[in-house]
């Protein structure tokens, strides 16, 4: 084992300096066996794509309003292109922040997206595409695929209970719009609505037990 | 044939566990290590099979942490540990809010069985508990032959109530409360290692030697170890510096003040602090002031006050209704706030035993964390003390005055670090 003479300690591991206060230790010593692995550095090969897409993005933003205000006359349609990029990113965001979850990663992007969407059409003469397709679409698509793909992945019943609840209550929402005449295509919403339903019953019938205990857990004062 | 009804088990934090989930991250993942260096390689498939018969009595570590409306609560899990080479930082983060996982993890390296569990599940007792089942269960095992078809356990028989109790609720007493108001204290500054790295630098000494040093100024291995550390810490302050009290907190087993046969959290923690601004700053008197602070601190009376005034905050019904989200945003000040006044902390795990026949087999226990501010664990086995220091500053100076105090009083000891990048250390 090598000896620093300074700190007047044994030291432990095939070292050239002392931990302690960098003295020269002598090589003459044979060398102990390390009894840490050394862990390599981590290198984030991801990191230089995101700054690249980052970087084009705020190009982007920038070119676009750069000959927005050039072209003063066209109006203000950068407001768009930006506004655009902007939601791409929060949805990007979302979906890597949650990798880890699937699930909880799908119903937070049916909530993000929707209230993105319905802000869209609010502010671009109410059309109601957003209401019409877009939130009954989006609900009624999670609720299909969740159970599916639990099914094919094995995530386990436990882990999408909670989700699948949440998307299925949101997907009565759209009676909201169809009962306050909001509506100008039905169909979707009406769809919905009734895939939710049969969900609730079917939940009911053959989880309610297992429901009700993770609400338990779950709201446990 | 119907299919068995599966009833999913779920517990609630124990008082002390309920501060973690919301202030781990990755510079402070509230993860400590257990490490048992054998006298010989590890051999993996062993050490999986005594995992796996270990868990079964302890089954309560098999839970996974889920976020509830109100509170974070433990559920039990079907997964199931797979021991592997160490291969990842020392205690880096278990928890992950967004992936479910096991909130412990069994490695080894050569010699040395590593026990890594996150602070929510056990303190360092209850997870000494396991690992001394695990090691007792490892060798009898792999040393059948010698140690025959009835080999000793590990002498631990608490029940799976008790494993899982949670005593602060037992002993909590709502007449008595004290909060004490702390003054700010002296913080370590200086450049820190990259990716949230955790710099370990152990110390072996003998038991003995450092018991009759202590004993030579009138005071325990913990009191000597405190003072020494706040002289380490002294050295390096500037005068402007020393305007501020060093203040180290010291967890207390409080199984050793209350009955419990806990293997969750039941640990309270003192705070000592000396301000070399205004006192002497020679060794023997700080060594007089921690003694006589620990003496003050360390009575059943004072850690009762200590736990009620923490449990109190638990049974306030309004407090209780307000949702984990704004919960965990209050509790993170509050321990951001807390962590102002502490420099540093020490922690003794204490005198570490073994059944007589595994002894020969082992040669010391070492225990580390990893914290955002300086720490020192310790505990001893037979005649090895193992004091380790983890911390993420660069610089090592405060270990270095800290261990050359000791070789300078004659007594051996033996460093072992992680190794780091040596053009940079």
């Amino acid at each position: 084992m090598r000896h620093c003479k300074n700190c007047d300690a044994d030291i432990v591991g095939d070292r050239k300096k002392c931990p302690l206060c960098h003295t020269a230790l002598s090589e003459n010593e044979p060398a102990s066996e390390e009894v840490y692995p050394l862990i390599p550095t981590v290198y984030h090969q991801f990191h230089i794509l995101f700054k690249i897409l980052l970087f084009v993005s705020v190009l982007i933003a920038i070119a676009v309003i750069t000959v927005n205000l050039i072209f003063e006359e066209s109006g203000l349609w950068s407001v768009f292109v930006v506004g655009g990029v902007l939601c791409v990113w929060l949805s990007l965001s979302l979906a890597i922040r949650k990798r880890r979850n699937i699930p909880k990663g799908m119903l937070y992007q049916v909530f993000l997206i929707s209230v993105i969407c319905v802000l869209w059409d609010l502010f671009t003469g109410w059309n109601r595409w957003s209401i019409d397709y877009v939130v009954p679409i989006l609900c009624a698509s999670v609720m299909i695929s969740l159970p599916l793909l639990s099914w094919i992945l094995k995530w386990g019943i436990e882990n999408i209970i909670v989700y699948f609840c949440i998307d299925v209550f949101f997907g009565i929402v759209p009676i909201v719009f169809y009962l306050t005449g909001q509506l100008s295509v039905p169909a979707p919403s009406i769809l919905c609505v009734a895939g939710s339903l049969v969900s609730i019953a079917a939940l009911i019938i053959f989880k309610g037990e297992s429901i009700w205990a993770e609400l338990r857990r779950r709201f446990y004062v | 044939m119907a299919k068995p009804k599966k009833n999913v088990q779920w517990a609630r934090l124990d008082n002390a566990a309920k501060i973690f989930p919301p202030t781990s991250d990755k510079n402070d993942p509230k993860v400590f290590r257990f490490v048992c260096e054998l006298h010989e390689n590890i051999d993996a498939g062993t050490l999986q099979k005594a995992l796996d018969k270990t868990l079964e009595s302890f089954s309560g570590y098999l839970s996974v942490l889920k976020h509830g409306f109100f509170w974070y609560y433990l559920e039990a899990t079907e997964k199931r540990p797979v021991v592997h080479v160490e291969d990842s930082e020392i205690c880096s983060p278990l928890y992950d809010q967004n992936e479910h996982t096991l909130l412990f993890d069994v490695s080894y390296y050569k010699k040395r069985m590593n026990f890594e569990i996150y602070h929510v599940l056990a303190d360092g007792t209850g997870a000494l508990e396991f690992m001394r089942s695990l090691i007792c269960t490892y060798l009898s095992i792999r040393h059948k032959d010698r140690l025959g078809d009835n080999p000793p356990s590990s002498g631990y028989d608490g029940s799976f109530t008790e494993q899982m109790a949670d005593s602060f609720q037992k002993y909590y007493d709502p007449k008595k409360k004290k909060s004490e108001k702390m003054p700010r204290a002296y913080s370590l500054h200086g450049s820190r290692l990259s990716e949230n790295r955790i710099k370990v630098i152990e110390g072996i000494m003998p038991v003995d030697r450092l018991l009759a040093l202590a004993r030579g100024c009138n005071t325990t291995i913990t009191g000597l170890l405190t003072a020494v550390l706040m002289c380490s810490l002294a050295e390096g302050m500037s005068v402007r510096d020393k305007k501020r009290p060093v203040t180290i907190s010291v967890p207390v087993n409080l199984r050793n003040y209350f009955s419990s046969e806990s293997t969750r959290n039941f640990f309270g923690i003192i705070y000592v602090s000396y301000n070399f601004g205004k006192e002497p700053e020679d060794i023997v008197s700080v060594v007089k002031s921690i003694t006589g602070q620990f003496k003050i601190k360390l009575t059943k009376e004072n850690l009762l006050r200590d736990i009620s005034a923490h449990v109190s905050m638990e049974h306030n019904a309004a407090l209780r209704a307000v949702p984990l989200v704004i919960k965990d945003f209050f509790m993170r000040l509050g321990y951001d706030l807390n962590a102002l006044s502490v420099t540093a902390a020490l922690s003794n795990m204490g005198k570490i035993t073994m059944p007589k026949a595994y002894v020969p087999y082992i040669r010391h226990f070492d225990v580390m964390t990893s914290i955002k501010k300086l720490q020192i664990c310790m505990c001893s086995f037979e005649n090895n003390m193992v004091v380790s220091f983890t911390d993420s500053f660069v610089s090592a100076d405060v270990q270095k005055r800290f261990f050359r105090y000791f070789t300078k009083n004659g007594i051996p000891v033996e460093i072992v670090t992680n190794p780091l990048d040596e053009r940079r250390a």
